[in-house]
């Protein structure tokens, strides 16, 4: 009953926040942006199935989504140290609070997000037919995906950021959104670069199912575009991986490591934290 | 340790695949079907027996079971819609006379006979035979030439067995020892190859449609060959050249190929090859060159592929001129640590350097691949890393700081502005009628936001 209590009064609020509103549009001209894209690319010579058009889009979603999700969730989590002496002083349990409050950003954000895939879908499918409804779906939730993963981490560096700690909180989520949008990878690049070829494809491989950012880019486009998707290098995943079954177990263990690992920690220091 | 076992299964894979691609295409010469079986032959056959040579044999509308033998140059044609139903223990109609027409069949050849007997719904030893508006289904083979030259193909609809491995199917149309051919207009789809030509020169392809195959078009051992304005369409090549010389091709569509190891066209072992005005749009890999010499590429449009070029270092004095590189993931991909191939003039949507001068071309070379292609050429796994931000990240910080050994391909004269191609044709889109389902759910999935939105701003809100 309190959970649904936080979760609506975290929703509400999220769905007034200007900066919701503005990701929300930003997101829908973007999405439409790139599915118009698709149809017009190749200089008039074109043609873009919705496959390739999804792929596009999972490259929007793995870079945007991460970095609104931690953005967003560190602003509301972590709270004026009057606002945070209110809240708690409520007879609910820290946790309790917490999860609320992080299932009704989800929901603000997911709304914002349907917004934007809704207006990219319509532009699509006003010209195509209906084969590419599966890869929407599943962009559409890996969307979701990448919020829950990474509001859980917001939650985590904004545990005990109340006061003037926000600003740091702030600063590690863009931190943390860096490294894992290039510093893992490039740093497995260069680690490859050392290595003798079959060690090479190992440590990329694992860096790519790894990182959140890596394991959601590489299911999803996989899912899209089937083994198609990096030509010999998703036989080369799947042959490490003991196929596709193991790929997906793998991925899925990872994303959800990364989704309750943090919340837990989060709750875990929030109950800890001298307010 | 594991790692090795691995990497040496998976080469040796490639390299098995590698071979497959040039055996299972190489025929068997079986023994050639002779005069069918009485309980065989089509009730037509009496007529054809009784035919003065050089005569024409009209056959009036209507289905009629069983396998034709033409042994002497006559011509057949179809008034209406005549149906041969094969008997389903070889070829259909087996031409073994020279300056045989057909006219206006359809033929079903019921899944019979065998590819090692080379069944086929038109099988033609005879040459200067013509086989005009014909429709072949059901059979393993649809037209057959073998030492058949100077014969002549056109406006033919062949359709191959639905739901056969392509390892169990013959191509649509087989030519083996049969020069200077024409065939033309044909369409062409679920069979092996389209066209498979072996050890036939002098031969003219030209406005045909091939799709849902293997190969489009695949040349064995076929000098002087000339191929255009055809369309070749989702496979796992739009056109597989090998072994052959002096092949010219124009205006043709090489697209949509997108298997993971699918290629738009395929050189492998060719010499002195031509190609210009083609469009190849939409595959894994546009263009895949091995073991040749001497080839130029002169204003093709490479489109919207994975990697534009694949390269290897067995290759020596290619030439690519006045191209068009549009919206490419890569332009070049380099198997090996060397290439003397020349990039001249070209022009690439991935190239930002200004052309202050105002001569029509970048003031600056265009380096082709990043080093991160490069090593996309090395090692498997990095292909799980392309587009990603990354391998941007190393591709920039190599232009800034080139600090690191370069496998310098450039391209010194990089045109500013796309050039206008006027004779590359451009691909019908794919466009389905709108989706209902589609965009129900979209409209859904915004109004749900909408809504949401919406109701999270009433006083109170019961958001």
């Amino acid at each position: 009953m309190n959970l649904r209590l936080f979760a609506a009064e975290e929703l509400k609020i999220a769905l007034r926040s200007r900066w919701t509103q503005i990701f929300a549009v930003v997101f829908a001209i973007l999405a439409s942006g790139v599915a118009a894209a698709g149809y017009v690319i190749s200089g008039g010579h074109g043609v873009q199935d919705f496959a390739r058009t999804s792929a596009s889009l999972v490259h929007l979603v793995v870079l945007i989504v991460p970095l609104v999700s931690l953005m967003l969730g560190v602003l509301s989590l972590s709270l004026e140290r009057g606002a945070a002496e209110v809240v708690f002083a409520l007879p609910v349990s820290r946790r309790t609070i917490l999860l609320g409050r992080l299932l009704g950003l989800f929901a603000a954000l997911a709304l914002a997000q349907s917004f934007g895939f809704g207006l990219a879908g319509l532009l699509v499918y006003s010209q195509s037919g209906p084969e590419g409804i599966g890869d929407f779906v599943i962009v559409l939730g890996a969307s979701f995906v990448a919020t829950a993963v990474f509001l859980a981490l917001a939650a985590f560096l904004s545990a005990d950021a109340f006061g003037r700690r926000r600003t740091r909180a702030l600063a590690l989520a863009l931190v943390a959104w860096v490294v894992g949008e290039v510093f893992i990878d490039l740093a497995a690049l260069g680690l490859a670069t050392l290595l003798p070829s079959g060690a090479a494809s190992r440590v990329l491989i694992l860096a790519s199912l790894l990182n959140p950012i890596g394991a959601l880019r590489t299911g999803a486009l996989l899912l899209v575009e089937g083994t198609g998707a990096f030509g010999a290098a998703s036989l080369a995943l799947l042959r490490f991986t003991h196929g596709p079954a193991g790929a997906t177990t793998l991925i899925a263990c990872s994303l959800l490591a990364w989704t309750l690992v943090p919340a837990f920690w989060a709750g875990r220091r929030l109950e800890r934290t001298d307010i | 340790m594991r790692t090795g076992a691995i990497a040496v299964a998976l080469l040796l894979g490639l390299g098995v695949c590698a071979r497959a691609q040039v055996d299972d295409g190489a025929v068997t010469v079986g023994q050639l079907e002779g005069r069918p079986a009485p309980s065989d032959l089509s009730p037509l056959q009496a007529r054809l027996d009784q035919a003065l040579p050089g005569s024409t044999v009209v056959i009036p509308a209507g289905t009629y079971r069983g396998d034709l033998f033409l042994d002497r140059p006559i011509t057949l044609r179809a008034r209406g819609e005549v149906t041969l139903i094969g008997s389903g223990h070889g070829s259909v109609v087996r031409v073994r006379a020279a300056g045989v027409t057909l006219e206006g069949f359809t033929i079903d050849g019921m899944r019979g006979g065998d590819l090692g007997r080379d069944s086929s719904g038109i099988h033609v030893t005879g040459s200067d035979a013509r086989i005009a508006r014909c429709r072949i289904r059901n059979s393993l083979f649809g037209i057959y030439l073998r030492e058949s030259s100077g014969t002549v193909v056109e406006d033919s609809e062949i359709v191959g067995i639905p739901g056969l491995d392509p390892g169990e199917k013959g191509s649509g149309i087989h030519l083996w020892n049969s020069r200077g051919f024409r065939l033309e207009r044909n369409l062409i789809r679920d069979v092996r190859d389209g066209f498979y030509v072996q050890s036939s020169e002098g031969g003219t392809i030209r406005g045909n449609r091939v799709s849902d195959i293997r190969y489009g078009l695949h040349y064995m051992f076929s000098d002087d060959n000339l191929f255009e304005d055809n369309v070749f369409e989702n496979g796992a090549a739009g056109a597989a050249l090998m072994y052959s010389k002096r092949i010219v091709f124009r205006r043709n569509q090489f697209i949509r190929n997108r298997g993971f190891a699918s290629v738009g066209l395929l050189l492998k072992v060719c010499d002195n090859v031509l190609a210009e005005d083609n469009l190849v749009a939409d595959n894994a890999r546009g263009l895949f060159v091995e073991g040749s010499e001497k080839n130029t590429f002169r204003r093709n449009v490479i489109a919207g592929s994975d990697v534009a070029v694949v390269l290897y270092d067995s290759v020596s004095g290619q030439r690519f001129e006045s191209n068009s590189f549009v919206s490419n993931r890569t332009p070049l991909l380099l198997v090996g640590t060397r290439t003397d191939t020349v990039f001249r003039g070209n022009y690439y949507t991935s190239n930002l350097e200004p052309d202050l001068d105002g001569d029509g071309a970048s003031d600056r070379a265009f380096t082709l691949g990043s080093v991160f292609d490069h090593f996309r050429g090395n090692v498997i796994a990095a292909d799980l890393l392309v587009d990603t931000p990354a391998a941007e990240a190393l591709g920039l910080a190599e232009r800034t700081f080139p600090v690191l050994r370069k496998i310098a391909v450039a391209d010194d004269r990089p045109l500013a502005k796309a050039p206008e191609l006027t004779a590359v044709p451009v691909a019908a889109r794919v466009r389905g009628a709108a989706s209902l389902v589609g965009i129900v759910v979209s409209a859904g999935l915004m109004l749900l936001g909408l809504a949401g939105f919406h109701l999270g701003q009433r006083p109170g809100g019961a958001a």
